[in-house]
């Protein structure tokens, strides 16, 4: 059994590597990620998944409903870290099955796979608790800077973690834009990843925040159109019923994080299409408690004044 | 620090808990019950966001979560839901807080036919619990509730929760915290409406809790505690005391505190850092006459 066999044994049963096991996968995994396109293709037939958040048990239960890597070809829309208790080891074990089977999986950047988000949203803490230093999250946050932006199923069908940007109206924008840094407060890239469909807008809004924009149905129709694509394909904001299409079946939103925050009581979903491109949704619930390695979080009984 | 509810203590103290499959207490009149549930689905959010007249709910609201403390005898019901708070939101509908990316922002090429949303997405309400009497109709015999419009009364007033008996620790007969809404502001912070219980031999004590955060901008506390010394009168009294606190990073970092959000997870923790707006206190008097 090779080293790398080993370690995504070791990953599977949620066993963190060693720190300069990590060093050494990500050199491998920048190698192969520095030589995928902004827009990467994908053939089918693949199974497309959303937001994960360092829910390892969960992702377990995804790999069981929709078969193990390299068996099944997977796309991860991003959103691997942060949130929940096992961001390292998720990133770690879909990383590892990157660089084993570069051909069967393939790792897209949401917005969490940045240095500022992972400050404060769980992943940098986690690190510096299981190691005792930030290196671990340095090595993954340089990765994340090699991460695609996009890919692109059988030239039909746009997958991206956020949504549409109004600085891009066709694919080859994508590909023009250097992605190799923490993602920008605004422009393209920013866009790619942060933005969201929304109803009551038909063209472009923005968002109450004053940044972030949101898009309606028309953009998506005439970006679908000058690009010859059947649908996009996001993920990003939470579904109860794990996806939900749009816009006259034009966007769908699919996630992947079952009992998002161990508190929802949301189902997930992952989108299986296979070689003719028919789709079938397969929804999945939470890991049921004894499967996984921490007891249950019940509120302790605290004098709170 | 765990505590371990034991039956003697329940006992000693003449409480019941409630049936099996409920979670909650009797105790001197009074029942006290929390409910968890999953948050909304598309269907049920879009009826709540018909019914509030709104286009736009937090990512999470737990619609079937909630918190009852019901005084049995004058029907008095106490009660913490999502719905009844994002009622005061709506009813509030402060302006929206512009994110430090916003600078940015304005320099960017709009594009054309842009529309600017402008709801308060941080979902700020000054939500400080629901209350109804409420009699079961015992001659009805189908359990059926009416539901009378309340005639109860808060009443500003001096006396103050007694913080320093609230600290001794008397064991915890009952304890809960529930959640009511949540949102990851798209990852610009935290905004986050729970409530939490805590029943002792002695008294009842809640804590409403309204969390906002949005990273580089400000934080807001919006707190509202509530006290019911048990005494077996007809009509005891509940103190509430609402203090709302609120700051911004700048001023923060004017004091000299950090201004990096990863300090500011815990409001427990950072209170005292957030000056005070807001102060009341108010009582009722749970009467029997009805």
């Amino acid at each position: 059994m090779s080293d790398l066999d080993r370690q995504i044994e070791q990953l599977k049963k949620c066993e963190p590597l060693k720190e300069s096991e990590v060093k050494a996968l990500c050199l491998k995994a920048m190698e192969i990620l520095v030589e995928e396109s902004n827009v990467q293709r994908v053939d089918a037939p693949v199974t497309i998944c959303g937001d994960i958040h360092g829910q390892f048990y969960d992702m377990k239960e995804l790999f069981k409903v929709g078969g193990d890597c390299p068996k099944t070809n997977y796309l991860f829309l991003g959103d691997f870290v942060d949130r929940g208790f096992y961001s390292v080891e998720t990133f770690l074990l879909l990383l590892a099955l990157k660089v084993r089977y570069p051909d069967r999986i393939t790792l897209i950047r949401g917005n969490h796979e940045s240095r500022q988000i992972t400050q404060v949203y769980g992943f940098y803490d986690e690190c510096l608790r299981k190691y005792g230093s930030v290196n671990v999250w340095r090595y993954c946050t340089d990765i994340f800077d090699y991460l695609s932006l996009s890919a692109l199923i059988e030239n039909k069908i746009f997958s991206v973690h956020g949504g549409l940007s109004p600085a891009i109206s066709t694919l080859d924008q994508i590909r023009t834009i250097d992605r190799k840094q923490e993602v920008p407060h605004d422009g393209a890239m920013c866009d790619l990843l942060w933005s969201d469909p929304e109803d009551i807008v038909d063209g472009w809004g923005l968002s109450p925040r004053g940044a972030g924009f949101l898009f309606g149905g028309s953009v998506v129709t005439s970006f679908n159109r000058s690009n010859n694509i059947d649908y996009i394909c996001r993920a990003h904001q939470l579904v109860m019923e794990g996806y939900k299409w749009m816009f006259n079946s034009q966007i769908v939103t699919v996630w992947s994080a079952p009992n998002y925050c161990y508190r929802c009581g949301n189902v997930a979903a992952i989108l299986e299409l296979d070689e003719n491109l028919n789709k079938q949704f397969r929804v999945f619930d939470a890991a049921p408690q004894e499967s996984r390695g921490t007891p249950a979080k019940k509120p302790a009984p605290d004098y709170f004044l | 620090m765990e505590v371990v509810v034991d039956d003697k203590d329940l006992k000693a103290a003449g409480a019941q808990p409630l049936p099996e499959g409920r979670r909650g207490l009797r105790i001197h009149g009074w029942e006290i019950e929390s409910h968890k549930g999953t948050i909304l689905k598309s269907s049920t959010f879009q009826e709540w966001e018909e019914k509030l007249d709104t286009t736009h709910l937090p990512e999470m609201v737990f619609g079937e979560s909630g918190l009852v403390l019901k005084h049995v005898k004058t029907g008095t019901k106490i009660h913490f839901n999502a719905f009844d708070a994002l009622g005061g939101w709506k009813k509030e509908g402060l302006p929206p807080v512009e994110v430090p990316a916003a600078a940015q922002w304005k320099f960017r090429s709009k594009p054309f036919q842009q529309v600017i949303l402008d709801y308060d997405y941080t979902f700020t309400t000054p939500y400080d619990g629901s209350e109804t009497i409420e009699m079961d109709m015992e001659k009805d015999g189908n359990g059926k509730i009416l539901d009378s419009s309340s005639s109860l009364q808060w009443e500003d007033c001096e006396e103050k929760i007694d913080m320093v008996s609230l600290a001794s620790k008397e064991p915890i007969l009952f304890f809960d915290e529930v959640v009511l809404y949540e949102d990851e502001l798209a990852d610009n912070g935290v905004s986050l409406l729970t409530v939490k219980v805590r029943v002792m031999p002695s008294c009842w004590f809640l804590l409403l809790r309204f969390w906002l955060r949005v990273d580089g901008v400000l934080m807001r506390l919006r707190d509202t505690r509530m006290h019911c010394a048990f005494d077996d009168s007809a009509s005891p009294v509940i103190l509430r005391e609402s203090c709302w606190r609120e700051t911004t990073f700048q001023s923060l970092s004017a004091k000299g505190y950090p201004t990096d959000s990863a300090a500011y997870s815990d409001p427990s923790i950072i209170s005292q850092r957030l000056p005070v707006v807001m102060h009341r206190t108010q009582k009722l008097k749970v009467s029997g006459n009805l």
